[in-house]
């Protein structure tokens, strides 16, 4: 039997959602049809709900367009978490020192933020480059290293001595971004994400930097063979991508938490590159992809409280689908369609 | 069994175990960068199977057993459904978090109140029984390899899957069958680590344990035994800043001795990464 793949792609994937949807409802002895009303309603169903869509799609969307651009030049960065981290570490190093004009110091915040991000590649790109180290481990273990170094850093060096939890200085109020619109959390931190993924959009598939890039990611030999310096490109791809995740943990503490503490980024990273891998590694259908996983974690809460099933269903389906959609689409590669 | 020494040996084991089995299932050519989900997945069956009544030893069975189920899934998506085995690793990553995330929620409410289950007992050394498998596994693992038919079938597999599969042998089979065993291990290896240590369960309470196995079979440059010595130095780091953290010494900066165990790991890639020693068909599909 041959489907092709433009059918058989999104439809397991559908089927998948809703499937572990609905059997993750009965587990939790509550109705199918309430849990994904409240599902909806939570996520979308007011002003409260879509800014809390919105507020969680921040994260999501950047990384996920950061592992679009890795993924184009044929890294895969598994490192996002640990790079959001590593930008939330530094927003919330210089942010507290940050008085004065708020645009100067929200611009030097996520400066540094993304700086962060592109540096936490760097070790990675180092041992691939000298020591043959495959990505993919190193940035694992980076991600291990991002995540108790923070919980280090707001023991120690960042400590706020005034706060009983171990997290860091708040920044200061006239700095921390303000709410879009009344009634929703959101803020401008989601239209600073869209931005972002428009401009990569354009980048690579409309500017001779992203051409090379792609040429990169779908043929290293070929590249070489046309005096493409591939090794630099790649290199540049995943610096930043690497930046992409730091300028989200960075707009994560400006815009939402204020600070830093531990654990702060449980799974954005991670989630986003299953965007990404559901996407196909396009930064549009990316973006659309992380909106809904952010609707499912913003929707899950309210399901929790109304439906008794678990929030922590916004984790498990983004693994699911990226699953079903690896499984279509290496059966779809296989009956030659 | 002094204190820091004791520590660093049970914090050892589930490395071990986990490694172990990652190394088998790459010495017959496939890598599952998922190990920390299906150790979660095992901590989770250990404790979920405590709170409905099982002693420790039904505890440790249940995470086995839902490891091999894991290893089963692994098999079907990456080995005989040839997708792509680093992507399917990432994706169980998140599904085994998600799902002990989930079935913890259910089991202990929304309070989050901590419950405790009961540990495996000291036979020798003061050492349980699982966690002196956990040494015993990488030298039966090496006999395995290096002395008996399957285990020469595995490393074909890894090496030459084309010569296996013209011999008439099933790659598919050796390598589904490495994963089920895997999966075992990795189970196993969380099972400990709620069993012993850390006695409950808590969202991601590996810790990047997985990961850290990941990195200690690379460290051993695919050779059985020398996962030993990793795992022993991983087991002190982490044993290290556990004391260092407790103690609240000032002289190294907090983030540093926390983050050691991944630092340590890191750098032991470095270090061996280099030298080669993989498989020569380490993550390709089988023919």
């Amino acid at each position: 039997m041959s489907v092709p793949r433009r059918v058989l792609v999104p439809a397991a994937a559908a089927a998948a959602a809703l499937a572990t949807l609905a059997s993750l409802a009965v587990l939790a002895d509550a109705s199918p049809l309430e849990a994904l009303r409240a599902l909806a309603l939570g996520s979308l169903g007011s002003r409260a709900a879509i800014g809390e869509t919105l507020l969680r799609s921040t994260g999501i969307v950047l990384t996920a367009a950061g592992a679009c651009l890795a993924l184009r030049a044929g890294v895969l960065n598994i490192g996002l978490e640990g790079q959001f981290l590593a930008g939330a570490a530094a927003a919330a190093a210089v942010g507290p020192a940050l008085a004065g004009m708020p645009l100067v110091a929200r611009a030097a915040i996520l400066l540094a933020a993304a700086l962060a991000g592109a540096l936490w590649v760097l070790p990675a790109a180092v041992l691939a480059a000298k020591r043959n180290v495959p990505e993919v481990l190193s940035t694992i273990l980076l991600n291990l290293i991002a995540a108790t170094a923070a919980g280090g850093l707001v023991r120690g060096a960042l400590r706020d001595p005034a706060g009983d939890y171990p997290q860091s200085r708040a920044l200061p109020d006239a700095v921390r971004l303000e709410p879009l619109f009344s009634g929703g959390r959101a803020t401008a931190a989601v239209l600073v994400a869209l931005l972002a993924v428009a401009v990569l959009a354009v980048l690579i598939a409309a500017t001779p930097l992203g051409l090379k890039l792609r040429a990169v990611g779908l043929a290293p030999a070929a590249a070489r063979a046309i005096g493409l310096a591939d090794g630099r490109l790649k290199v540049l791809a995943f610096a930043g991508s690497g930046a992409l995740a730091g300028l989200a943990g960075g707009l994560e503490v400006l815009g939402v938490t204020g600070r830093l503490y531990d654990p702060f980024a449980a799974g954005v990273g991670y989630t986003g590159l299953a965007a990404a891998l559901l996407g196909q590694a396009q930064p549009v259908a990316s973006a659309f992809a992380g909106l809904f996983f952010a609707a499912l974690g913003a929707g899950s809460s309210a399901m929790q409280r109304d439906t008794g099933v678990p929030a922590a269903l916004a984790a498990l389906v983004p693994g699911v689908l990226v699953l079903a959609v690896l499984a279509a689409r290496a059966r779809a590669g296989r009956s030659g369609s | 069994m002094s204190g820091f020494l004791a520590i660093t040996v049970l914090l050892a084991a589930p490395l071990l175990l986990a490694a172990a089995g990652e190394l088998l299932l790459e010495r017959a050519g496939s890598i599952q960068i998922g190990v920390e989900g299906t150790m979660l997945l095992g901590a989770f069956a250990a404790f979920a199977a405590s709170q409905r009544g099982a002693g420790p030893h039904g505890a440790l069975a249940a995470a086995v057993l839902t490891g091999v189920l894991a290893g089963g899934a692994f098999a079907l998506f990456a080995v005989a459904g040839r997708a792509d085995p680093v992507l399917v690793g990432t994706a169980w990553n998140l599904v085994g978090y998600g799902a002990t995330a989930f079935g913890y929620r259910l089991l202990a409410g929304a309070t989050g109140s901590v419950l405790e289950i009961a540990t495996l007992t000291p036979v020798l050394l003061g050492m349980p029984a699982a966690v002196l498998f956990a040494f015993l596994a990488p030298i039966l693992l090496e006999l395995f390899l290096a002395r008996t038919r399957p285990g020469l079938a595995v490393t074909a597999a890894g090496e030459n899957p084309l010569a296996l599969d013209a011999l008439g042998g099933s790659v598919v089979r050796v390598r589904s069958a490495a994963s089920l065993a895997a999966g075992a291990l990795a189970g196993a290896g969380g099972a400990v680590l709620v069993l012993t240590v850390s006695p409950t369960f808590v969202e991601g309470v590996t810790a990047g344990r997985g990961f850290l196995a990941l990195a200690l079979v690379v460290f051993a440059r695919w050779k059985p035994l020398r996962l030993i010595p990793g795992a022993l130095l991983i087991g002190g780091a982490t044993a290290l800043a556990y004391r260092l953290q407790a103690g609240g010494s000032t002289a190294i900066p907090y983030a540093v001795f926390l983050a050691l165990p991944g630092i340590l790991a890191l750098a032991a890639l470095a270090v061996a990464r280099g030298r080669g020693g993989a498989p020569k068909a380490l993550g390709t599909p089988a023919p």
